[in-house]
């Protein structure tokens, strides 16, 4: 077991204005709000939800890049959830996240070379000609030719910032990397280069992922197992294969049959006549109490708006349905 | 339908590269036309030049010597205007074989001309949801106050009650969550999408009448993905907004365009209604066309490939681009007969049948 995260809660304070008089109307977002699972070795568990339900909020809070309101995270059977900076150090080269914004990582004032010899000697001591092998071997691992090595940021492709961002998370030796949507600013072609990228390398360097995408079916190519999160709380997990063809949570259907057009989408996704322009935005200024997801459940409307769903004290946990399949809520489909 | 709202003929757009001290030949010569209300979408693979192109509409690029030739007229009801007007007082370009090796131009003087021309058109005539939406956000104002300043700046409500309703309502109409929670947010505390989403409020709220879109949907999960579809769709028939769509995302453009232009190393190569170009039927097309549309994802492919099929080798560097055919090297439809053709000269945009042309040597003569 790499990863094992337990009752994960990240909340947000929100100020209402920048005037310090109005402090009091101060508001909490419950960007991760009790969230649990665990990453075996070379294995890549991918997350799936929608925009803003938390998926970087658990990758940055996994690698201690954001304090955790609450909960606990134990990396390769240390628990780091409240290491200091310094005991956490030799751990850092281990764990390394492969950012959202393809040039969050990337200094534009610094050339290709320049960032990945940074990246190496930031945890080891290695002379020039150490280095110089080392970009050598990076650079055939993600594919990038040696010409690019003299450019700066802005000169390169999105592709290429794209493996440069992986490059340096390889470069500190890390074997579990967070790959927040390392695909969702690219096209098409190059989508699937990286993808194949990704695989090749976990296959080459034993690697283990947390693989974040809000793109079902790129999660669905490269993970073992998945969890669908939302607003905060993970709704159903299990075998990649399961979730795609046996999903059993109304929101993972919707997430389905949401893709535009549903290409090659076979019919078993789409049972709910789920009309996905029509819903309401949540709203954390008023909560719903239970399900979070009870105003846009087709299932909710279909039953006629059981009780139970919008119940505080019956809030629906995910529960086991066997074969590693977990789902929370109340009337599965 | 009446003379084309954007023209743009031969744009040219070129930087100057620091490390290799060549030109980066990133726009090189591109013609397209966006029709009154309809959606034209630009495809093709990372590097061909789509925003390069989308920001010299802009006038929006922070590097030189950016555009050096070229022609955009816009029309609106006001008239006509050519938004690169006397560029050519401020370049000149030296020619070799047909090739433009040597550029002088007045940036400074030509920066100001941009400006003067696009001070009364960008954000308000002309609005543009970028790539990167957090560069395009100010990340010192909250989200609400810029967009409240957009509508003031360039719509007819004045008042700042009506303008922060009216953001509250484009706000909600993206599908921001807690709308009047995020309307006092900072672009920080916004997550990807959110900041996307943020922008295109931003864009949509001054009602313009061309709509250029890079990537709107990227980094957008397939619920609201498919709302901002929905919703660029309804502008469309609404408010009657043209817009240039660049997306990498096959399914997306088969809903919202009308025409398709495909783009690689810096050209078009093929420009027509979007049945033609993206559907199954027709057999005319560019070969870099049809390795496009087999390598988008679907269940089928990988199970009969065992992974996302790329297209073999790399686009072109627009640094070093080749003489001849510029998808030549990867090109798998070349025949003994045109090889020669293919490798040494570039073929012209041609058309084939009533607004569908092709750049390649294989169709046409
Ligand atoms: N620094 C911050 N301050 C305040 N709120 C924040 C901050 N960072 C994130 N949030 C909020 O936390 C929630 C989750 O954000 P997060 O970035 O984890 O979403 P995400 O699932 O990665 O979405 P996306 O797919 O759009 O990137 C959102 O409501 C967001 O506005
Ligand atoms: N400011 C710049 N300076 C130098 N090169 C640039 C700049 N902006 C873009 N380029 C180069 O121009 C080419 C086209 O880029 P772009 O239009 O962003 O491609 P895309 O089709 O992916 O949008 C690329 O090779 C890119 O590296
Ligand atoms: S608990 Fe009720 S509202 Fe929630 S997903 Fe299940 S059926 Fe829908
Ligand atoms: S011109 Fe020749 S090389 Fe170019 S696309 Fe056509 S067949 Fe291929
Ligand atoms: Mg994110
Ligand atoms: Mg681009």
């Amino acid at each position: 077991m790499i990863l094992e995260v337990t009752n994960l809660r990240k909340h947000y304070r929100q100020r209402a204005g920048i005037f310090p008089a109005l402090r009091s109307r101060e508001r909490f977002i419950p960007a991760v709000d009790g969230v649990s699972f665990c990453l075996e070795e070379h294995e890549t568990v991918g997350l799936v939800g929608e925009s803003g339900c938390g998926k970087t909020t658990i990758g940055r809070a996994i690698l201690r890049l954001t304090p955790a309101t609450s909960g606990r995270i134990v990396f390769d059977g240390h628990d780091i959830t409240a290491m200091s900076a310094r005991e956490l150090r030799p751990l850092r080269s281990q764990m390394q996240m492969i950012f959202q914004d393809l040039d969050a990582a990337l200094n534009p004032k610094m050339r290709v070379r320049a960032i990945l010899a940074e990246a190496i000697t930031t945890h080891h001591r290695l002379s020039d000609g150490e280095v110089a092998r080392r970009i050598g071997e990076l650079l055939e691992q993600v594919n990038l030719k040696a010409s690019k090595l003299s450019n700066f940021p802005r000169e390169l492709a999105g592709g290429e910032k794209r493996r440069v961002g992986i490059a340096r998370a390889l470069a500190v030796g890390a074997h579990f990397i967070v790959a927040d949507e390392p695909t969702s600013a690219l096209d098409v072609s190059i989508q699937a280069q990286v993808v194949n990228l990704l695989r090749d390398l976990q296959r080459q360097l034993g690697l283990s992922y947390l693989f974040i995408s809000h793109d079902l079916e790129v999660v669905q190519l490269i993970s073992r197992r998945v969890a669908v999160m939302y607003l905060g709380k993970i709704v159903e997990m299990g075998l990649a294969d399961r979730i795609a063809r046996a999903a059993r949570h109304p929101y993972t259907h919707l997430l389905w049959s949401a893709l535009v057009e549903g290409q090659s989408k076979e019919a078993s996704h789409a049972p709910l006549n789920t009309r996905t322009g029509a819903w309401e935005p949540f709203d954390f200024e008023r909560p719903v109490s239970g399900c979070r997801f009870a105003p846009r459940c087709p299932v909710y409307e279909a039953r006629g708006r059981p009780a139970v769903c919008t119940d505080a004290a019956t809030e629906p946990q995910l529960h086991d349905i066997g074969g590693r399949h977990y789902v929370a809520g109340h009337f599965p489909v | 339908m009446g003379a084309p709202l954007l023209e743009i003929e031969n744009l040219r757009t070129y930087f100057h590269s620091r490390s290799k001290r060549a030109f980066i030949r990133a726009v090189d010569g591109v013609t397209m036309v966006i029709a009154r209300g309809e959606t034209l979408s630009v495809v093709g693979e990372s590097g061909s030049g789509k925003s390069v192109t989308a920001l010299s509409i802009m006038g929006l690029l922070d590097a030189g010597p950016g555009v050096i030739s070229g022609k955009i007229t816009f029309r609106t009801d006001g008239g006509e205007r050519n938004l690169l007007h006397d560029l050519e007082h401020y370049v000149t370009l030296g020619e070799q074989d047909g090739r433009i090796m040597e550029v002088s131009k007045d940036e400074a003087g030509w920066r100001k001309q941009v400006e003067r021309i696009m001070a009364e058109v960008r954000g308000k005539e002309i609005a543009m949801i970028f790539q990167n939406p957090k560069s395009a956000l100010n990340p010192f104002v909250t989200v609400g106050h810029q967009i409240t300043e957009a509508i003031r700046l360039h719509t007819p409500t004045k008042h700042p009650r009506e303008a922060k309703e009216r953001s509250l309502y484009w706000l909600e109409r993206v599908k921001m969550d807690s709308p009047r929670l995020r309307f006092d947010n900072y672009p920080y505390g916004l997550s990807g999408g959110m900041c996307q989403r943020a922008m295109i409020a931003m864009a949509l709220s001054s009602e313009p009448a061309l709509l250029i879109a890079d990537e709107p949907t990227t980094g957008l999960d397939a619920t609201i993905q498919s709302t901002i579809v929905g919703l660029l769709a309804e502008l469309k028939s609404e408010l009657g907004i043209a817009t240039l769509l660049i997306s990498h995302d096959i399914r997306v453009v088969s809903r919202l365009a009308d025409d398709v232009a495909v783009m690689y190393g810096g050209t078009v190569v093929e420009y027509g209604p979007a049945p033609e170009i993206l559907g199954a039927r027709f057999g005319l097309k560019h070969p870099y066309t049809a390795a496009l549309l087999a390598s988008r994802p679907s269940a089928q492919n990988v199970e009969e490939k065992g992974g996302l099929p790329a297209i073999e080798g790399e686009v072109p560097d627009p640094i070093d681009v080749p003489r001849g055919c510029r998808f030549y090297a990867r090109c798998n439809r070349v025949t003994e007969d045109i090889r020669d053709a293919c490798a040494r000269h570039e073929p012209a945009l041609k058309e084939l049948t009533p607004g569908h042309h092709v750049r390649c040597w294989l169709y046409g003569d």
